[in-house]
This record gives structure tokens, C-alpha cells and sequence, in this order.
């Protein structure tokens, strides 16, 4: 079994009964899969329900797990549609968020301890990034959290979100754009810094 | 181009530490609460200690399956037919529904008995005394309204 696979014999000695397996598997997928939920559900509630749900359903259907691809696309699978049911199921809720994302909405229950202690400048950088994000469009979204927070392919993107490679990389690119227009600014800091120096 | 530009920029994304991932990856990692770790932890203990696995249970069922079917195939080749008194109901039922006991007081005992009744209309007719076999015919409807009459009487 290579290095790839490595997560996905974890979960089949789970499967097996090697509940220490989980633990290291749930240790390592935890921060991921939560800050997926977190940003693409935008809801702090809803992503702690959704977390739950992912994960018992992957104990439930254990028994039936059989290693087809990396542990990572099957478990952001579910997560997805997870998350696709999360929609459809609460429309009222998609359709109360603002137009306009408000900063101070964001990761509500998120402890003050985890928030770095920056400079003032800095923090407000973050916030743009995370308000830039949560106005992509919801499959725009997605695509951008999965990729970064799983570092997927744009294929196994492409198969979790059960679209042909061509969508999924299309949606990439037109979030990766949005963000690289709406942010640039904040991610040209050398450049900002030599103006400031001329 | 523009196109080309956006799949250049895409291109420069995809090889890794871009300036946007570099951006992300400053932002705060929230992560679960402690009270989600311990409920899906303590899940997955459960799962493991509580409900027995199918997959494990599935030996055994077919065991028991196969039992099953053998005890019901010797039954059936073994053990004696018992009487099936439910069958003898239906004659009875059927002989009654046939020869309900008649609505009116009959004069003899031939008519007492739709067969001899229907018998003796007949011989009327091949005698020629069609009136009164009509007579008789009326009577015997009257008085066994369910006999189903063969058709050539």
C-alpha cells in the first residue's frame, strides 16, 4: 500500500475493529472537514450538525467500506452530500443570508484562543479573505474549500462533486479569479511595500 | 487573451503555493469543538463494541437459513397428513347453499327433495302436459329460489 493509500488503510483496519485507527484518521481529517463545513454551510451550527453527520455516517457504513479512491475524496464525498442535503433541505436559511456578508458574522463559536494574535491590519486581511470566499458562489466555493482544505485534484474535485473534470476545474478558476481580482491588494504585499518605500 | 490568462492563473493555483493559498493558509483554522470530538470518538468506540456487524452475521444466518429449510423439507416428507376438516366445511356449505330447505310448505316428499322434484317436472313435460310442468316449475323456484336448474330441465 503506497503513501496515498496510507489514510485509506487506516480505515480499513477500522473497519476491521482497530478503533485507534479512527483516532488517528478522525485527528488528521478533523480540522479539514470542519473548516469545509464551516465555510461553505457558513452557518456555525449547521456545520457542527453536518460534522456530526459525516462522520457517523462513515461509522455506520464502515462495513461496507472498500478502498476505490483516497480516504480524503471518499470522505469529502459525504461531506458533500452531506452538505447538498444541508441545502435542500433548509432553502429558508440560504435565502436569509446576507447579500453582503458581514465579517463579524463569520465562525461565530470559533474561541477567542484560536483567533492569532496579529496586528490589527493583518486581521483585517483576514477577515476580506473569508468575506471574499463566503460571496463566491456556492459551487465556486466549494470547489476553492475543497482544494484547499483537502488539497484535492481538480479530477477528485471533479468526483466528489460529481461533475466532469471540465466544470469543476471551470469553477476553480472562475473562484480562484474572483479572489485574485477582489484581494489583490492584500496579496501583492511586496509590491504595496515598495510603493510605500518610493 | 483573457481565457488564457484565467487558465494560466489557474495553472500557477494548481502547482501549489500561490499567493491565495499562502493567504488561506494565514487565516485562523478553526476546529470542532471538544464536544464533537468526544460524541463521534466515543461513536465510533460504540459502533465498534455495541451492534454486531453484518458482515460478521452473515455466516451465521446463512447457517440458520439452511437449517430452516431442511426441518421444513422433512416435516413435509416425514410427518403424517393430518385431516384437513376445513375441506369437509366447504362440501357442507356447498351441499346447503344447494339444497336450502324450501320457503314454503311442501305437499310431498318428492318435492322435499329438489332432484325428484325436477325429475317428476320433466316427466310432465315429455308427457306433453306442458301446463302443468309450468305450474310445478314456478312452484319449485318458489320454493328453492338458489337451486341452480340444469339447463335441459
Amino acid at each position: 500500500m503506497n503513501a496515498l493509500d496510507h489514510d485509506a488503510g487506516l480505515m480499513l483496519r477500522y473497519r476491521d475493529g482497530d478503533t485507534a485507527a479512527f483516532s488517528v484518521l478522525y485527528a488528521q481529517y478533523k480540522g479539514p472537514l470542519y473548516r469545509y463545513l464551516l465555510r461553505h454551510v457558513r452557518n456555525a451550527a449547521a456545520a457542527a450538525d453536518l460534522f456530526q453527520e459525516v462522520w457517523s455516517h462513515l461509522i455506520a457504513t464502515r462495513a461496507r467500506y472498500e478502498p476505490r479512491a483516497k480516504f480524503a475524496t471518499f470522505l469529502f464525498h459525504i461531506a458533500h452530500n452531506c452538505a447538498i442535503d444541508f441545502f435542500r433541505r433548509d432553502l429558508k436559511l440560504r435565502r436569509a443570508l446576507p447579500l453582503e456578508p458581514d465579517p463579524a458574522q463569520f465562525e461565530p463559536e470559533v474561541p477567542e484562543h484560536q483567533r492569532p494574535d496579529r496586528v490589527a491590519e493583518y486581521a483585517q486581511q483576514q477577515s476580506a479573505l473569508l468575506a471574499a470566499v463566503a460571496a463566491l458562489p456556492q459551487e465556486q466555493r466549494e470547489a476553492f474549500l475543497l482544494r484547499e482544505e483537502s488539497g484535492l485534484s481538480v479530477e477528485e474535485i471533479a468526483r466528489i462533486t460529481d461533475v466532469p473534470v471540465e466544470t469543476a476545474k471551470s469553477r476553480l478558476r472562475y473562484a480562484v479569479h474572483k479572489l485574485q481580482h477582489s484581494l489583490r491588494p492584500m496579496l501583492e504585499p511586496e509590491g504595496l511595500a515598495l510603493r510605500n518605500y518610493a | 487573451m483573457p481565457d488564457e490568462r484565467a487558465r494560466r492563473k489557474l495553472d500557477d493555483y494548481l502547482r501549489g503555493d500561490s499567493a491565495l493559498s499562502r493567504q488561506y493558509r494565514r487565516e485562523n483554522a478553526p476546529m470542532p469543538p471538544h464536544a464533537l470530538d468526544r460524541i463521534v470518538l466515543d461513536s465510533a468506540r460504540q459502533a465498534r463494541t455495541g451492534s454486531a456487524d453484518p458482515q460478521r452475521l452473515a455466516p451465521l444466518a446463512f447457517a440458520a437459513s439452511v437449517l430452516l429449510s431442511v426441518a421444513m423439507i422433512a416435516a413435509m416428507l416425514f410427518v403424517p397428513q393430518a385431516k384437513r376438516p376445513d375441506d369437509r366445511a366447504h362440501i357442507v356449505r356447498v351441499r346447503m347453499f344447494k339444497s336450502e330447505a324450501p320457503r314454503a310448505a311442501l305437499a310431498s316428499p318428492r318435492e322435499r327433495d329438489p332432484t325428484l322434484w325436477l325429475a317428476d317436472i320433466n316427466a310432465l313435460r315429455r308427457a306433453g302436459r306442458g301446463a302443468e310442468a309450468e305450474l310445478q316449475m314456478r312452484r319449485f323456484r318458489s320454493a328453492y329460489p338458489d337451486y341452480i336448474v340444469p339447463s335441459n330441465e
